[in-house]
C-alpha cells in the first residue's frame, strides 16, 4: 500500500501540474464568466440596419393598416414605446407592389431579381382570401437570407393581428370584449406545505425553476465534466510516458504491476476531487451571489457526489489505463476508446429524458446501470424528491461490483500490456490476457 | 560465499519459442558478474525475471536469499536496457521518487542523490528538467536512479552502450566504487573488452542456453593456448597457404591466427615466407571466443 501511495502522490503532482488541469481550473470559469459578460454586453446590442421589403396584397385589406403598423413600429424606441410598442432592432420599412396586372409569377421573378441585387430585403405576398378563416390561405415569405427570423416572425404577428381585427370587424364583434372574455386562468406550480419545528405550518414555495431544474442539470454537468477532465488524463500518461518514454520497465523493477495501476488511480480521484471541490465552492458562492441557490445543494448530494465520484473514476480510469498499457501510440488508442467514450456518451443523450420523469422506468433502469449511474442517478438525487433510497443504495452496489470487476480486469490487462512495444493490442488479445489465470 | 543470485533450472517461453532453457547459475555476493551473448540469446529476458518483471514457467531465482523475488526488489537496483525518465519532471524529484518507491527516507535520499550526482560530474543540474538533459546526462541520472538507495544486488542492461569513452568511464568507476561498497553487480554488455577487464566471472548465454560460466582464465583455460599473434612485413597475405591455421582475426596491422598443429612448426613456415617482427603464442580473447560460439 506504501508503494501505491507513493505512485498515487506523484500522479496526483504531475496531474495537478499538467496543462490540461490548468485548464480546467483556470481557463474554463475564465471562459464561462467571459461568455456571461459577453451575452451581457451584447444583449442590448441592436441591428440597426433598415430591413425594406416589398409586398403584394392581393387580398386589399392588408396593405393600409400594415403601412400604418410599420410606421408606428419604426417610430418607436426602447425605451418609449410609440402606440404601445417597442422596437430594439431594425426598422422595417413596408414598399407596396401592385401587380398592375402582371403574372404572378413574372411579379415573382422581377422582385427575387430586387431582393438579388440587394434594393430589397426580402417581399411578401398576402393571398386575396386571407380573412377566410376556411380558406387555408398561407403569408409567403420569399428572401435569400433565410437565418434572418425577425422580419419573418415580426410579419406574422403584425399581419395576422390586422386579419384578425378585420375578421372581427366583419363578424361585427367587439374584440376587446372578446379578449376580455376569453382571458385565462393562470397556473401556480408551488412546493408542499410542511410542518415547521415550532409546531406551525410552513407556507409551500413558489417552484423555481432554477432551483428545480438548473441546480439538478449542473451537478449532471459537473461529474461528467469532471470525469472527463480526469480519466482520459490517465490514458494520456500511461502511452506518453511509461509507453512512449519506456518508463514502465524501470517502475516495475520497484513496483507490482498492480501497485502502479492502482496509483494511477488514486492519483486521479484525488485529482478530480481537488477540481471537483473547487468546481463546487466557486459554483455554490456564484449560485448563492445570484439567487441564493446554495442551499439547493445539501451535504446529502455532496457525499453522494463524492461516492459517485469516486467509483467513476475508478471506472473510466481503469479502462483508459489498461486502453493505454494495450496501445503503443495515442493513434491506435482513438479507435479503442470509441467503446469507451459510447458509455459514457450515453448519459449525456438520454439525461433530457431522465428530467422530465425521474421516477420513470427508463429513468430507474438507466441511473441502475453502473457505467451511466453516476451521472444519472446523481441527476434523480438532486431533483426533488429523489429516488427510492433503495435505488441509490442498489446503484452504488451495482457500481461497487462492477468497479471492482473492471479494475481486476484491467490490471491483467496493464500487466501484459505495460511491457509489450512494437505493436498495439487487438481487443481479443486484451480479452484473452483477461482470461489468462 | 553465499550466493546473491540463484537460478535453478529456469525455463521461460514467449509464445511457445524457448527465450531461456533450462538454465542455472549462481552469482556470489559481492562479484562483478558479467552477461554476454549475441542479441536475442535471452539475456534481458533472463534479468528481467531476476526482477521479478517476467516469471519463469519452469525453474526457481533465489535473489538475495529470497525466493520471493518480488520481496527482494527493495534491495535491487536495476539500470534496465530500455531507459525511461519522466520527460517533465526535475532530476531532484525523479530521484527522490525512484527512491521512495524503493523504500528511501527522504533525508537519507536527499544526501545520497548530491553525492551521487557529483560522482556523475552532474553537480547543480538537480532542478534540471529531464527533457532538457543530453543522451549522455539522461544516462547518468538513470544509474544514479539505480544506485541511490544503496543496493545490495545492482543490476544492470547494457549500462555503457551508447556513452562516450568519458562518461563510460565515469561510470565504470561508480560500478567499480559500488562494488568496493559491497554491491553484488551483475551487466550485461556486447564490449567483451569490458567484460573482460571488469568481470570477477563471466557468463555466456546463446540461444537461451548457457554455454560459459566462470573467471575469464578458467573459460580461456578451456579453449587452451591454441592462439598465436603475429605482425610481419608481408601482413596477412603471407599466411595463405599455410597448413594448419584454424582462423584468422585480421586487424590489419597485427593477425591472430588459430593455429591446431605446433605453433613453432607454423613459426618456422612463417618465417620462411616473411620477416616476422612479433611472435606471441597466447589464449584465446573473450571476442575470440565469443565469435567461435556465436558465429553462424
Amino acid at each position: 500500500m506504501r508503494k501505491t501511495l507513493i505512485v498515487a502522490q506523484s500522479e496526483f503532482a504531475t496531474l495537478v501540474r499538467s496543462k490540461a488541469f490548468v485548464i480546467s481550473v483556470v481557463l474554463m470559469p475564465v471562459v464561462m464568466i467571459a461568455s456571461i459578460v459577453l451575452v451581457r454586453a451584447t444583449k442590448d446590442a441592436t441591428d440597426s440596419k433598415d430591413r425594406t421589403f416589398a409586398f403584394v396584397d392581393y387580398s386589399g385589406v392588408v396593405a393600409e393598416p400594415l403601412k400604418s403598423v410599420a410606421g408606428l413600429y419604426n417610430a418607436a424606441t426602447p425605451e418609449s414605446g410609440e402606440g404601445g410598442l417597442t422596437r430594439k432592432g431594425p426598422r422595417f420599412i413596408p414598399l407596396e407592389v401592385k401587380p398592375a396586372g402582371r403574372i404572378p409569377e413574372e411579379l415573382r421573378l422581377e422582385l427575387s431579381d430586387r431582393v438579388r441585387t440587394a434594393e430589397l430585403f426580402a417581399f411578401v405576398e398576402f393571398p386575396a382570401n386571407i380573412v377566410d378563416p376556411a380558406g387555408g390561405a398561407q403569408i409567403r415569405y420569399y428572401s435569400d437570407h433565410p437565418s434572418y427570423s425577425a422580419l419573418p416572425q415580426w410579419l406574422k404577428m403584425t399581419v395576422n393581428a390586422v386579419v384578425l381585427n378585420e375578421r372581427f370587424r366583419q363578424a361585427s364583434v367587439d374584440r376587446a370584449l372578446f379578449v376580455r372574455l376569453t382571458k385565462t386562468a393562470p397556473l401556480e406550480e408551488l412546493g408542499l406545505f410542511e410542518r415547521a419545528g415550532d409546531g406551525g405550518v410552513t407556507a409551500a414555495q413558489e417552484v423555481d425553476a432554477a432551483r428545480a431544474y438548473g441546480v439538478p442539470v449542473a451537478v449532471l454537468m459537473l461529474m461528467y465534466i469532471t470525469v472527463m477532465s480526469s480519466a482520459p488524463q490517465l490514458l494520456n500518461s500511461v502511452i506518453e510516458e511509461e509507453k512512449m518514454s519506456r518508463i514502465s520497465e524501470v517502475l516495475i523493477g520497484s513496483v507490482s504491476p498492480f501497485q502502479l495501476m492502482m496509483g494511477k488511480l488514486i492519483g486521479g480521484v484525488a485529482t478530480s476531487t481537488l477540481l471537483a471541490a473547487i468546481y463546487i465552492v466557486g459554483g455554490l458562492a456564484v449560485a448563492e451571489y445570484w439567487g441564493g441557490y446554495a442551499s439547493a445543494v445539501t451535504p446529502a448530494i455532496l457525499g453522494w457526489f463524492l461516492l459517485f465520484l469516486v467509483m467513476s473514476i475508478f471506472i473510466f480510469g481503469s479502462l483508459f489505463v489498461a486502453i493505454g498499457a494495450a496501445c503503443n501510440d495515442l493513434k491506435d488508442s482513438q479507435s479503442m476508446m470509441t467503446p469507451v467514450m459510447v458509455l459514457v456518451m450515453i448519459p449525456m443523450f438520454t439525461w433530457a429524458s431522465v428530467l422530465r420523469a425521474p421516477d420513470g422506468t427508463l429513468a430507474t433502469v438507466l441511473s441502475l446501470i453502473p457505467t451511466a449511474a453516476p451521472f444519472l442517478m446523481m441527476l434523480r438525487i438532486s431533483l426533488q424528491p429523489g429516488p427510492p433510497l433503495w435505488q441509490i443504495i442498489a446503484s452504488v452496489v451495482l457500481m461497487a461490483l462492477t468497479t471492482t470487476l473492471v479494475v481486476w480486469a484491467a490490471g491483467k490487462i496493464f500487466r501484459t500490456g505495460l511491457l509489450m512495444q512494437g505493436k498495439s493490442a487487438t481487443i481479443a488479445e486484451m480479452l484473452r490476457w483477461v482470461a489468462v489465470k | 560465499m553465499p550466493d546473491a543470485i540463484t537460478l535453478t533450472g529456469v525455463t521461460k517461453r514467449f509464445n511457445g519459442i524457448v527465450a531461456v532453457d533450462d538454465l542455472s547459475l549462481s552469482v556470489p555476493v559481492g562479484s562483478i558478474y558479467g552477461f554476454i551473448g549475441p542479441n536475442g540469446s535471452g539475456k534481458t529476458t533472463t534479468l528481467r525475471m531476476i526482477m521479478h518483471i517476467l516469471l519463469p514457467d519452469h525453474g526457481d531465482i533465489e535473489v538475495l536469499g529470497s525466493r520471493d523475488t518480488a520481496a527482494a526488489r527493495d534491495r535491487v537496483g536495476y539500470l534496465p536496457e530500455e531507459r525511461g525518465l519522466y520527460k517533465k519532471m526535475t532530476i531532484r524529484r525523479l530521484l527522490r521518487y525512484y527512491a521512495r518507491l524503493k523504500g528511501g527516507t527522504k533525508a537519507g535520499i536527499d544526501a545520497a542523490i548530491e553525492d551521487w550526482m557529483a560522482r556523475m560530474d552532474l553537480p547543480g543540474l538537480l532542478d534540471r528538467q529531464i527533457e532538457t538533459l543530453s543522451k549522455g546526462m539522461s544516462q547518468k541520472v538513470q544509474f544514479v536512479a539505480a544506485v541511490v538507495c544503496n543496493p545490495s544486488l545492482l543490476i544492470l542492461d547494457e549500462p555503457f552502450s551508447g556513452l562516450d569513452p568519458v562518461n563510460a568511464q565515469v561510470l565504470k568507476d561508480a560500478v567499480l566504487e559500488i562494488r568496493r561498497r559491497g554491491t553484488t553487480v551483475v551487466f550485461s554488455t556486447h564490449d567483451m573488452s569490458t567484460a573482460e577487464r571488469m568481470c570477477d566471472r563471466i557468463f555466456m548465454i546463446f540461444r537461451g542456453r548457457k554455454v560459459l560460466d566462470g573467471s575469464l582464465e578458467s573459460i580461456q583455460d578451456q579453449y587452451g593456448a591454441d592462439t598465436v599473434r603475429v605482425r610481419t612485413a608481408k601482413g596477412a597475405a603471407a599466411l595463405a597457404g599455410i597448413p594448419d591455421i584454424d582462423a584468422v582475426n585480421d586487424f590489419g596491422q597485427m593477425q591472430e591466427v588459430r593455429v591446431t598443429g605446433d605453433p613453432q612448426a607454423f613459426l618456422a613456415r612463417l618465417a620462411e615466407r616473411t620477416a616476422v617482427y612479433h611472435f606471441e603464442v597466447t589464449r584465446p580473447s573473450l571476442q575470440d571466443i565469443f565469435v567461435r560460439i556465436a558465429k553462424p
